[in-house]
């Protein structure tokens, strides 16, 4: 399946992830695929990242085309030596349909980011830089076990904008353990007069078997409260709209369109995207798969010149029927009602009148002729909207299969 | 017929009755040590279970006394609940004699009493057994103290055995025999026999479980049976040892079975007389009650697409449970099911674990009601048993509801909890005896309501399991009855709607809502959730709408596990009961109606 037959997605192209599992130390509250690692192993991994790109190459063409995006995520890749970052994106680009457009993203820790790993960064190309500051209270990042304080986080940010980046986004969590309104909106405020271009405000999540989830089993961390996380999450919108952020997705804010991750928004609009490392997921608009978790399986299968692929999926309409709602509904484009009622043959409208009513009247959505879009109090409540939403084409039409095509 | 000795073996739970006929059967050889398994004659393995007898069991025993004569020793077994009284009725009036067994340690309990009343109303002979004399905790002087001032019997003719390891069994045969009456009746008839109990074989339909009082049955007979007013031509008849023996005829005195052609169980009616169809009987037996469900509520199966189960399960057990009725209902909330009908809070339970256990039912049940009796404006007289069916409240005269006399016996260190505990059930009469030092009878006339709901639970709480408890129905008594509803987001929901004594009325919708708000999740919009007596609200609750629930990060490596928990999700949210615009998880209905209100 080429990239223009991907489902409610349009003309979008693929994006490329590379998964870089290095930290300087693992967050009690992280459930990604990491490791410490030292010089050696992260020259081992890009090996075993030029290993994977050399198994994929002629194929992923043919699956893929063109990818006019390519994201550095992690783990921390800013952990990554420049000339190994440097490697990784050559290969891309030379196995690869990777244009010299193409927009390149990185997350960097605010203890990496100085003038020269800054520039080094602008010299590879990279166009958005992600800084993981979480935030710049020295109390709440002591919490959340980073190695940076709040003066080296607001540093980064500046050095980045100084070194001339088209995008630098700053992230924050917000429903720390005994966070108040007050020292959430200094956070906010801190971010908003650090002048960033995009900023990501993610609620803390307790993963299981993460040392947070460990602390709370043992009665050490209490949550807060729902109430208190949906008046932080009300006052990010607020502050974020009142100093120029626009909501366009769940948890990300951007200052004009052109600073949105477009690496990102693929994954809410269903466009393909080939991940590489380990424990990276693709999707080719109808197969999703993911590769090994663990380094040790993922450098040995990769070196034995095989695709590191653990599991996948072949989605039917209705699952990606499903997953177009559950996505689209995170962004502020909102769910294209018509366009879906063409591609999976499903009324959406039609099948759930009474409560789009309801959301429309509780101020929770917007319903125009072409979308339903929520608002930021629908947004706080997504999963369960969707979880209420009629998706199947309803009793009686034989099952969740396509009708229209 | 003087050779024939019918008896039965009646004891308070756990004393061990099964057991001794356990032993009774082995003595007399009627089951091989192969066959052999503990509580033969409890066919059910919910009865092996709770060591209850539900279904009556009969067997004959052949014996030799000591002084060499030839004996039949009909073993009539009865079931050792209240709620079967009318069972027990008919198997006592089956005997001539008795044997009460009082457990060595425990002494005399509740339903030794209740029984022996029972046994003597009938005028049988009665043989105290004191079992379990090897236990080490076993006091035989203080029991047979008890035997004396509690029951007036002669402690010195009671028979010391233990069943359990098969001591004094002889002494016990002796006693059968010896001080137990032989049937008194004429052979030649005309024929009388009681109906005591009835099995349904599906091969030949209903076998009656008969005691021949005068003349004689046998296969090609034209009988009558005298309440029903039915013919019917016997087919075979029989008696009982383990399993059916054919005779050619049972003749007067004795105890065995017939068939007769009998379709269901729902035609006969137990207590019933045989008569001979050409040459009946003046009179049938006296004695003759019909069986009457007092316990009511409706049972649906947990997934509406069971009902077609569960109608051919109750048909099923209804084959050999002729105290079990049950029609059709609906409900807005919960879909097709059955308004039942039950003898008692056990039988209830015991069809409900049938259900589960023999059919595989996951059943909701509602709350358990009486049958309140309604006089209206007019004159008319209603039966209500469902509160679907009450009447306006403006056109009601008076209302009146079932009232029971309960004998609780407890040491007498409980008595003030436990009258406080009547008086808190709406008692209208309490007394109390003291029985033996230490044991006080208390007897209360109490709406059967109330003991409905968790009378027993607490009583056994109070005196931490030392009280024992026994009924019988009294009469109706006018009362203040209100139907509560419970509304959530203002819709009646109809399987919560109670029928209340104004009293209870508050406390109980209360927690009712309080339940409620604990199991129905959060939606979108606040959910208020009140109990209500017609247009007035008289307890509520509120569930809050959320406002946060959203996954934080939604990415390419997030997307399949977000959209299977959601796939899981909505598999669940299928289960949901909808009333209204409010989803309600079975487990809502489930911690309102099967909670102990206590918790």
């Amino acid at each position: 399946m080429s990239a223009a037959d991907a489902p409610a997605s349009g003309v979008d192209l693929a994006g490329l992830y590379v998964h870089v599992p290095f930290c300087s130390a693992i967050c009690p509250y992280c459930d990604f695929a990491v490791t410490t690692g030292n010089a050696r192993l992260r020259a081992g991994y890009v090996d075993s990242l030029l290993a994977e790109l050399d198994a994929w190459s002629a194929d992923a063409r043919e699956r893929f085309g063109a990818f006019d995006t390519l994201y550095f995520g992690g783990g921390t890749p800013s952990a990554l030596e420049p000339a190994l970052l440097s490697r990784v994106i050559d290969a891309c680009r030379e196995r690869f349909d990777l244009p010299s457009d193409a927009w390149l993203s990185l997350e960097a820790n605010p203890e990496d980011v100085d003038a020269a790993s800054a520039a080094s960064w602008r010299a590879l190309g990279v166009r958005t830089v992600s800084l993981g500051a979480q935030s710049f209270d020295d109390a709440s990042l002591r919490r959340l076990g980073r190695r940076h304080d709040g003066r080296r986080a607001r540093e980064s940010v500046a050095i980045a904008l100084e070194a001339g980046f088209e995008t630098v986004s700053v992230d924050l969590i917000l429903g720390l353990p005994g966070q108040t309104l007050e020292s959430w909106c200094r956070d906010l405020a801190t971010a908003i007069a650090l002048e960033p271009h995009h900023v990501s405000c993610y609620q803390l999540t307790i993963h299981e078997s993460t040392p947070f989830a460990r602390q709370r089993a043992a009665g050490r961390l209490e949550e807060l409260a729902e109430e208190a996380q949906a008046d932080l999450y009300a006052r990010t919108h607020e502050d974020l709209a009142a100093a120029g952020f626009a909501a366009y997705e769940v948890s990300n804010f951007a200052r004009g369109a052109e600073h949105r991750s477009a690496h990102n928004s693929k994954y809410w609009r269903h466009a393909p995207y080939l991940g590489l490392g380990m424990s990276s997921h693709s999707f080719d608009g109808r197969r999703r798969w993911w590769n090994e978790r663990a380094i040790g399986p993922y450098r040995d299968r990769v070196a034995a010149g095989e695709l590191p692929i653990a599991g996948a999926e072949t989605l039917n309409d209705a699952q990606l029927a499903l997953e177009c709602v559950m996505l689209r509904l995170r962004t502020a484009e909102g769910l294209p009602l018509r366009c879906f009622h063409e591609r999976f043959g499903v009324d959406l409208l039609g099948r759930n009148r009474a409560a789009i009513e309801l959301l429309v009247a509780g101020g929770r959505a917007v319903l125009d002729e072409s979308s339903l879009r929520l608002l930021p109090p629908g947004l706080a409540i997504v999963d369960a909207i969707v979880r209420g939403l009629q998706v199947d084409p309803g009793y009686g039409d034989g099952g969740a299969g396509p009708k229209g095509r | 017929m003087k050779n024939y000795r019918n008896f039965c073996i009646i004891a308070h739970i756990d004393h061990g009755k099964s057991t001794l006929a356990d032993r009774l059967i082995q003595a007399c050889g009627a089951v091989g040590d192969r066959e052999f398994r503990d509580q033969i004659l409890d066919s059910m393995d919910l009865e092996r279970e709770r060591g209850i007898t539900i279904k009556s069991n009969t067997v004959s025993l052949e014996y030799t006394s000591k002084g060499g004569e030839p004996y039949v020793l009909n073993l009539i077994d009865t079931p050792g609940h209240v709620d079967f009284s009318h069972e027990v009725r008919r198997s006592l009036m089956s005997c001539e004699g008795a044997l009460l067994v009082v457990d060595a340690s425990q002494g005399v309990e509740a339903q030794t009493v209740a029984n022996l009343y029972l046994a003597t109303e009938y005028d049988l002979e009665i043989v105290p057994v004191i079992n379990k004399i090897d236990l080490p905790s076993a006091d035989i002087d203080r029991v047979s103290e008890e035997i004396d001032a509690d029951l007036g019997l002669d402690p010195f003719e009671a028979v010391k055995c233990s069943a359990k390891n098969n001591i004094g069994i002889d002494d016990v045969l002796e006693a059968i025999v010896t001080r137990l009456p032989a049937p008194s009746g004429s052979a030649e008839g005309p024929l009388t026999a009681l109906i005591f109990d009835a099995q349904y074989d599906s091969y030949r339909g209903v076998v009656l479980l008969v005691r021949v009082r005068d003349g004689s049955i046998r296969p090609g007979q034209m009988i009558r049976l005298m309440h029903t007013g039915a013919d019917y031509e016997v087919e075979e008849v029989g008696t009982l040892r383990l399993a059916k023996v054919r005779t050619a005829e049972l003749g007067a005195g004795s105890v065995g079975y017939v068939i007769a052609g009998i379709k269901t169980i729902q035609d006969i009616n137990v207590g019933d007389t045989i008569t001979d169809a050409a040459r009946p009987a003046n009179a049938p037996i006296p004695g003759y009650r019909e069986a009457k469900p007092v316990v009511f509520s409706s049972m649906y199966p947990m997934s509406s697409d069971d009902y077609d189960d569960l109608a051919k399960a109750l048909d099923k057990l209804r084959l050999n449970d002729a105290a079990l009725s049950f029609q059709k209902v609906s409900s807005a909330a919960l879909g097709f099911g059955f308004r039942s009908g039950f003898l008692g809070l056990l039988h209830l339970d015991i069809v409900q674990e049938r259900l589960e256990r023999e059919f595989g039912m996951s059943l909701l049940l509602t709350a358990p009601t009486v049958q309140f009796r309604v006089t209206q404006a007019d004159g008319t007289v209603l039966d209500i048993d469902n509160p679907s069916y009450y009447p306006d409240p403006s056109t009601i005269e008076k209302v009146e509801e079932p009232f029971i006399r309960a004998s609780i016996m407890i040491p007498d260190k409980y008595l003030g909890p436990v009258m406080e505990l009547c008086r808190e059930q709406r008692a209208q009469e309490t007394s109390f005896d003291y029985l033996a030092v230490g044991r006080v009878e208390v007897k209360s006339e109490l709406p059967l309501a109330e003991v409905l709901f968790d009378f027993y639970d607490r009583l056994k709480t109070i005196t931490r399991g030392y009280g024992s408890f026994d009924y019988e129905l009294l009469d109706y008594r006018p009362t203040d009855i209100v139907k509560v509803d419970i509304l959530v987001n203002k819709e009646r929901v109809d399987a919560l709607s109670q029928l209340l004594h104004r009293d209870k009325a508050r406390q109980r919708a209360l927690h009712y809502c309080e339940r409620l708000a604990k199991t129905i999740p959060k939606h979108q919009f606040k959910i208020p959730i009140q109990g209500a007596i017609g247009g007035t609200v008289i307890a509520r609750t509120t569930i809050n709408a959320f406002r946060k629930d959203v996954t934080a990060k939604c990415y390419g490596g997030d997307v399949t596990r977000k959209r299977k928990l959601l796939e899981k999700q909505k598999k669940g949210k299928a289960k949901m009961k909808m009333v209204g615009s409010v989803e309600i998880p079975q487990e809502a209905f489930v911690a309102v109606l099967k909670a102990d209100p206590e918790e």
